[in-house]
């Protein structure tokens, strides 16, 4: 029998990887480090923070993981590392509300955040960051500051590059999946600024951030125009005026805030249902004051906010766009606890007439509310369409046909309670035809194709005019016509599905709304698209 | 002493002004009432003040946007 041999003498290598590692490490030290102390310094005295402060204050304390940490482009001698310089947008997945999200934005700090490509994009357009919001179905948010591609990318080419060549394709996508959050934090222009509005809802920062297609420069030198890039591009002309963007945020941490309660409001995608929210208040509720809020005088307009806020759970409200199309409101809140979308007629601002604007904001708030398996409720003191010439020259009629032809195609539930004047096509819009046409009116109610004052002029012109008293007759006509305006006859008829006393109102609605559950989680996933928009 | 300007929410017409130069207006009070599609609208004086200066008459037309008056806060 052989003894057993000793195994061979082998030397047992150091499996030492410590160089590599702090190689790593400073790696990762650069990137934290942006564009360096000088920079960060001048972004902070602009009023902006970093990326990297952004993203902190966005998201979940410490629930950051980085995707992309080490791109940028590093100055080496004999294989050793001796700079680096971080690619200027920094991406990852993070936690809003204790949900995952996928997050980017530019570094303004490096070479002003301008659009970067290696191997892959990171974002901005495309990119890594849009891809995970599309894989893993999770919100995507994009914190925007930068002006997009530069004229030196064509001599570094060597060729022009085709439009189109970093799409919006997956953005495009995105907006029937996920939500998509875009907030515009410093000046945005060109591609960037057309990416935030390929957004369910976007923001930008008083003083602090401009938006537009292109800057004062290229103005003045196309146009001869002189202007600052905030009479140009600020939240004056982008958000009041245009409504190019949602809503306006006074400083960087009330964005954030912002950011963080507008997906409270969503779900993570159209595959789910929203949140429910806290229930503490009692569905319930009956607010005395609702029952004398809507005066007695046709004329006078009152709070339309307060009547929303005495409705819905307390405290719940997130208003969409309020300085924008301001004959609408649009808010989103909870009732019990489950999310709603409010869509409610101002009567401070003409009436609550529907101008052009109005109807843009009111069909992109239909339209984000569908999406999202959001019921709506319509608070109706609508007289019409916006008139005058004015309104004409505004497109009134086609942007008001928009809204309706939207109101026409979704599918969630819709709740229309008419609290004062619902009349012509803009009453039409309230309601929801292609569901349980659930209409619910207030004692105070009216409505009809055309409000009575205007309607017996038109009809009765030559009645009026041959009267001894043409005003009298013009009254006495009036009256006879209020008399079967009540909404009372037509309850009879079951043109209104109910007539209900307003301090029930939310008790009444909250039950309709959670029974809607099984009809909402058993039609879930991406709605459908149809014809063309007139 | 800071000067707010209040401006007219709507276009429309000056149908009454219910406060007068001089007058410490409370907070959510109005100064004029502004007749637009058939309805009465206040002009409100959200944080209050005194008023300074009315810009406008009874039976003035104005525009969106159009100062009305001023208020010192």
């Amino acid at each position: 029998m052989n003894q057993p041999t000793s195994p061979p003498n082998v030397t047992i290598e150091s499996e030492d990887w410590s160089a590599e590692l702090q190689e790593l490490e400073q790696r990762r030290q650069w990137s934290k480090g942006l564009g360096g102390q000088e920079a960060i310094a001048r972004h902070h005295a602009n009023k902006r923070m970093t990326i990297r402060e952004r993203l902190e204050g966005v998201l979940d304390t410490g629930s950051f993981s980085e995707v992309g940490s080490l791109t940028g482009k590093s100055d080496r001698t004999d294989g050793r590392v001796n700079q680096f310089s971080p690619a200027p947008y920094v991406c990852g997945l993070g936690d809003v509300r204790g949900r995952p999200v996928a997050i980017g934005g530019e570094d303004f700090t490096v070479k002003g955040g301008i659009s970067w490509s290696g191997d892959r994009k990171k974002g901005g357009q495309g990119g890594f960051v849009e891809d995970l919001a599309h894989d893993y179905r999770i919100p995507l948010i994009n914190l925007i500051d930068g002006a997009g591609g530069s004229v030196t990318s064509m001599l570094r080419r060597g060729y022009s590059v085709f439009p189109g060549v970093h799409g919006f394709e997956q953005s495009v996508r995105l907006l029937g999946e996920v939500p998509v959050v875009c907030a515009v934090m410093g000046t945005a222009a060109g591609g960037p600024a057309g990416r935030a509005i390929l957004s369910h809802w976007s923001v930008m920062i008083k003083d602090t951030s401009q938006v537009f297609a292109a800057g004062p420069p290229v103005v003045a030198r196309s146009l001869g125009q002189i202007i600052t890039k905030e009479d140009l591009g600020g939240s004056d002309v982008a958000v009041d005026l245009a409504g190019t963007i949602d809503n306006v945020a006074e400083n960087e941490q009330e964005c954030w805030e912002m950011i963080r309660r507008f997906l409270s409001y969503m779900p993570q995608n159209v595959w789910e249902l929203p949140p429910v929210g806290d229930q503490s208040d009692p569905p319930n509720r009956r607010e005395e004051a609702l029952a004398t809020i809507i005066p007695k005088n046709r004329r006078r307009p009152y709070k339309m906010q307060k009547l929303i806020s005495m409705i819905v759970d307390k405290e719940s409200t997130f208003e969409i766009a309020p300085r924008f199309g301001r004959s609408v409101i649009t808010t989103l809140a909870r009732m019990h606890g489950h999310v709603v979308g409010i869509i409610a007629n101002n009567p401070m601002v003409y009436g609550g007439a529907m101008d052009a604007k109005s109807a843009r904001k009111q069909t992109h708030f239909v339209e984000l509310c569908d999406t999202f398996h959001i019921p709506l409720i319509f608070f109706v003191d609508v007289p019409g369409f916006m008139i005058g010439k004015e309104a004409e020259a505004a497109a009134t009629l086609r942007e008001g046909m928009k809204s309706v032809y939207v109101g026409l195609q979704i599918s969630v539930p819709i709740y229309t309670v008419v609290v004062r004047k619902c009349y012509g096509m803009a009453g039409m819009g309230a309601t929801d035809k292609n569901g349980l046409d659930f209409k619910i009116a207030w004692p105070s109610a009216e409505w009809g194709s055309l409000p009575v004052e205007g309607g017996v002029s038109a009809a009765f012109k030559r009645e009026i005019a041959a009267a001894p008293d043409p005003k009298k007759r013009e009254q006495e006509i009036e009256k006879q016509f209020r008399e079967s305006a009540s909404p009372f006859l037509t309850a009879e008829a079951f043109g209104v599905e109910e007539i209900i006393d307003p301090r029930e109102t939310r008790a009444y609605l909250c039950r309709f709304i959670e029974a809607s559950i099984y009809k909402r989680k058993t039609a879930l996933g991406p709605k459908p698209k149809y014809g063309v928009r007139p | 002493m800071a000067v707010e300007q209040l401006k007219s929410e709507v276009t429309g017409s000056v149908w009454k002004i219910v406060a007068n130069i001089g007058d410490n207006i409370a907070p959510g009070d109005s100064i004029m009432i502004i007749e637009s599609m058939k309805m009465e609208i206040p002009v409100i004086c959200e944080d209050g003040g005194k008023l300074s200066a009315l810009l406008v008459k009874e039976g003035d037309s104005v525009a969106e946007g159009q100062n009305l008056a001023e208020i010192e806060i």
